[in-house]
């Protein structure tokens, strides 16, 4: 069964939604079996495209929806919102 | 941002030859130096490969945006590659990678550099762009290529 989960966050880090995060974020939603979309404003990103990831422009203080779809869609969901609150693992 | 002004043609070298990704790093750091007359090319080469240490910028799709952050520049220096096989450069997808658009970018421009990274992905996301950039077979028609997808 299909499952949806879909949230906003807010992003922290310092640098946003450069190229070492959007391919960390990348990274992680290739590896659900999930459609995870970022949204902001009125663009969207698959979450596995780092150069859609990147044409987001997310800067600190922006803020994101995302949206999971598909039988890992929670775990995706949760782990993707984690990344984001947890600044990329960035420091500042 | 207009892709042929952020590159300039003496920035835009065409169908080059390089078989690692230390050897594209250096040219990189070599064509760059005479814009930075405040940094030797050791130093640009070093920005360049600590970046490339926390992970890799091969972005995908054979493309890959090596970058470093300088003190003391004022603007970003561009610098776009297409080599003519493309070379193991530990990209997100595992995929070789031919299309280099390096970036030394001044410390602290973060806002900018996001507005930056997002014309070049932009232009990049286009398949029909990064296949005309393959194709060009000097430094000449690879920078018209930029100038007629700025249009």
């Amino acid at each position: 069964m299909s499952q949806q989960y879909q949230g906003v966050f807010l992003i922290k880090n310092k640098l946003g939604l450069h190229a070492r995060a959007a391919t960390i974020l990348a990274q992680l939603s290739a590896q659900f079996d999930a459609d995870i979309t970022l949204y902001q404003g009125d663009k969207s990103a698959p979450g596995d495209s780092v150069l859609a990831l990147l044409l987001l422009e997310s800067s600190q203080g922006k803020e994101v929806k995302v949206t999971c779809t598909g039988p890992d869609a929670h775990n995706a969901f949760i782990a993707i919102g984690n990344l984001i609150e947890d600044k990329f693992h960035e420091t500042e | 941002m207009k892709l042929s002004t952020l590159i300039p043609e003496d920035c835009s070298k065409a169908a080059v030859l390089f078989n690692s990704k230390k050897r594209i790093l250096q040219y990189i750091s070599e064509l760059a130096q005479p814009k930075i007359p405040n940094a030797n090319q050791h130093e640009i080469l070093e920005a360049l490969l600590n970046r490339e240490k926390l992970g890799s910028t091969g972005i995908g799709k054979g493309i890959a945006i090596p970058h470093g952050r300088l003190a003391g520049l004022d603007h970003i220096i561009a610098i776009l590659l297409v080599n003519q096989q493309p070379i193991p450069f530990d990209a997100v997808d595992d995929r070789n990678v031919d299309i280099f658009v390096a970036l030394i970018v001044p410390e602290g421009e973060n806002k900018q550099h996001l507005e930056t990274l997002a014309s070049i992905a932009g232009k990049l996301n286009d398949k029909h762009f990064c296949k005309r950039l393959r194709q060009a077979s000097n430094d000449c028609e690879l920078h018209q290529v930029l100038v007629e997808f700025d249009k």
